[in-house]
């Protein structure tokens, strides 16, 4: 059995550990490419969502490379992605592949015992105990967690940074390193190396960068390829970004669900506009936008595939709140194309307004309310990256 | 700060036109040019600056110069420009440099339309065709050629209609299909035409306008501003009076010269602009395919000669260092 997995994010790192912990053959598609999307997009339906046709693509190359198992997380939910799973198993079938497919989905939906028997299809053979296969996977979850971190504190640091540059190129010498090691020991001392060395460079505490918050459709904002690297033209401009949603947002969401504990923030910052759960992550971008705006965002980027029900729904509640709350918030919808002028066109122009509105408060004409909240907040945000560093 | 008869060079490269304007340091025009791109950035570029220098009188100096437009990079690389600026803020500079109180730019190039909100001056919200083209200049170009009128006639064509036919405006594709249609059930050329502009009008509110409050005064310019027939369409379903500024169609490089002055003068007022000399050298552009990396990146060099100017297109930066 070699097992295979689609990509998203940095997500193949911790899997990665998993799977080396665990000692389970694995084989790790490719980083999407062009070339993975086109090979993607030729067997999928055309009307499908991005996410899909670079999920095929990836699965595709695994199998060219030996893969004969493939794990994914699938939904019962009311967007496409509860469609993924049945779909790609018709299509390779048909396409003349026989693979094992492993869908991990809510316990609510199959069951507890459902839950457990697919996991065990892979781990049967592991020789270790239920505990230490529990502890592996802790183990994993937390090693996401260490990497989301890292990565966040890249994307914030990088608007400080007084060598550009800096933040980028440990975030990127740190996933590439890790990608070298075997197990989430190994894995997980990389990234705390990082993590030490990105605290250490220096920094301009006079830069006051905007921030910029990124939400959206989880697959296209987790995912650099699909959104076109948005993310490293941020940190190239000194741009702060936050991106609430992460790989262990998302487990530690799912985890809480059937608790009903999860995500507290977002359903409190998104009861005013979208009170109910209408599928994908379309209240949660929602509650993003509220709660970029009550952090003191400069603006928000919604980021969504075309065609996404949930984020559709989402945007056109994006302008009531843009309106209400005097909060800028950009949508780009991402699909096929490689072309990113047209993008960084958009990107370029949603900055150079927010520098703009930055230096009419500044200004005075525009002294009350708006002015103090975003000053008063945006100093506090200061002073925790200046704590950080002991300078106050 | 600026000797006498100093000008900022604003250069707008699009898709279909490539606009130079000449700006003095109080932001009156002083000279305008307006060429077609024809698909060939460079030549046009070329061409362009070689007319502007025989307009030039001996004692006029360039003091800053500002690119826009789709081939803003090329056109900023080619010219050492001290300002690169995307064509949202350039448009939005030049609106409130005629009409300080200007609330709403319409803005119809030719692949690209889109509609800038300002408060107070300053853009508060801005949004941009997506995934379509219709209703921008190029299909209205393609529909002129295609009934034989002469692009300039288009819109008085238009003015001349009592009753617009209906056209479906939400797809090029289903446009020109609709439009056949109504060409050979008899109606007449220009309700077709009236039909057309009110279907493209429709579709620039629903794709751009959606949900946003269009406040006056608005201001019509790009390419498409000269259309008399869509201006007027505009105004029958908004209900408002669109100005339409003098120089409409240099928009965008009359944005990009202002905004390369004001740059200029905060960097202490020497301009980096290569002279324009530089048109007498050999300028290339290639594209590779680099394979570096999994990424592959498409990099595009822009050559004079046989050294590169600039590089673009690559995720890891390696291209760039000269």
């Amino acid at each position: 059995m070699v097992v295979t997995f689609p990509h998203m994010g940095n997500i193949y790192l911790a899997v990665k550990a998993l799977f080396d912990d665990l000692d389970i053959d694995y084989i790790i598609p490719p980083p999407n490419t062009k070339a993975s999307l086109q090979k993607g997009s030729f067997y999928s339906p055309e009307e499908i969502c991005l996410p899909f046709k670079l999920f095929m693509g990836n699965i595709i190359q695994a199998i060219e490379s030996g893969a004969d198992t493939v794990l994914i997380t699938g939904s019962c939910g009311p967007c496409r992605f509860g469609e993924y799973s049945e779909l790609a198993s018709i299509v390779l079938r048909e396409m003349g592949h026989d693979l094992d497919f492993i869908v991990l989905d809510l316990s609510k939906d199959v069951g507890v015992d459902g839950f457990l028997r697919r996991i065990s299809k892979i781990t049967r053979d592991v020789p270790m105990s239920r505990t230490q296969k529990v502890r592996t996977v802790l183990n994993a979850a937390a090693l996401m967690a260490k990497i989301d971190q890292l990565e966040a504190r890249a994307h914030i640091l990088a608007g400080y940074e007084k060598n550009a540059g800096d933040c980028k190129r440990i975030l990127h010498q740190a996933l590439a390193r890790g990608l070298e090691c075997v197990g989430s020991e190994e894995i997980g001392e990389a990234i705390s190396a990082a993590q030490n060395e990105i605290e250490r460079i220096p920094i301009d505490l006079e830069k006051d960068p905007l921030r910029v918050a990124i939400i959206g459709e989880i697959y296209t904002v987790i995912e650099p390829f699909s959104n076109l690297y948005i993310e490293d033209l941020f940190m190239d401009y000194g741009v702060c970004v936050k991106r609430h949603m992460t790989p262990s947002w998302w487990l530690r969401d799912l985890v809480m669900k059937p608790l009903k504990l999860n995500s507290l923030d977002l359903r409190r910052s998104s009861r005013e506009y979208l009170p109910l759960y209408i599928g994908g992550h379309g209240r949660e971008c929602v509650g993003e936008a509220v709660k970029a705006w009550q952090e003191g965002m400069d603006g928000a980027i919604q980021i969504l595939p075309m065609g996404c029900m949930p984020e559709i729904v989402a945007k056109a509640i994006l302008p009531q709140i843009q309106n209400d709350k005097d909060f800028p918030i950009l949508t780009l919808i991402v699909d096929e194309m490689t072309g990113r002028e047209g993008y960084i066109t958009r990107i370029e122009a949603f900055l150079d307004m927010l520098k703009k509105r930055r230096e009419r408060y500044r200004g005075g004409s525009f002294s009350t309310g708006i002015l103090s909240g975003i000053n008063s907040k945006r100093h506090g945000y200061n002073r925790s990256v200046r704590k950080k560093y002991g300078e106050m | 700060m600026f000797v006498q008869k100093g000008y900022s060079l604003g250069i707008d490269v699009g898709s279909v036109s490539t606009n130079l304007v000449l700006v003095d340091d109080s932001g009156n025009l002083h000279y305008k040019l307006y060429l077609r791109t024809g698909g060939r950035p460079i030549e046009a570029l070329i061409e362009g600056l070689g007319q502007l220098s025989e307009n030039l009188l001996p004692g006029d100096r360039i003091t800053a110069v500002g690119t826009t437009g789709s081939g803003r990079r090329l056109a900023g690389a080619m010219v050492n420009a001290d300002v690169v600026k995307n064509e949202i803020t350039a448009h939005a500079a030049a609106a409130s440099a005629v009409a300080p109180d200007v609330k709403t730019i319409i803005e119809i190039g030719g692949q690209d339309s889109k509609i800038i909100f300002l408060q107070e001056g300053v853009p508060c919200d801005f949004a941009m065709n997506t995934v379509c083209a219709a209703g921008t200049g190029s299909f209205i170009d393609r529909q002129a050629a295609r009934l034989g009128i002469p692009i300039a006639e288009f819109g008085s064509y238009a003015l001349r209609s009592d009753s617009p036919v209906r056209i479906a405006g939400r797809c090029a594709v289903f446009a020109e299909s609709d439009m056949i249609h109504k060409q050979q059930t008899g109606h007449s050329v220009e309700d077709i035409i009236a039909g057309l502009c009110e279907a493209l009008v429709r579709n620039y509110l629903n794709n751009l306008a959606k949900g946003k409050r269009i406040l006056e005064p608005v201001l019509f310019q790009g390419g498409v501003a000269a259309n008399v027939g869509i201006a007027a369409a505009f105004e029958r379903l908004l209900g408002v009076s669109l100005i339409i500024p003098k120089y409409f169609d240099v928009m965008g490089a009359y944005g990009a010269a202002l905004l390369a002055h004001e740059a200029v003068v905060a960097n202490g007022g020497t301009s980096k602009f290569a002279g324009l000399d530089c048109i007498k050298q050999d300028f290339s552009a290639r594209s590779i395919d680099c394979n570096g990396c999994a990424n592959m990146c498409e990099v595009v060099c822009i050559y004079s000669g046989n050294k590169k100017l600039a590089s673009w297109g690559d995720r890891c930066g390696k291209h760039g260092k000269q």
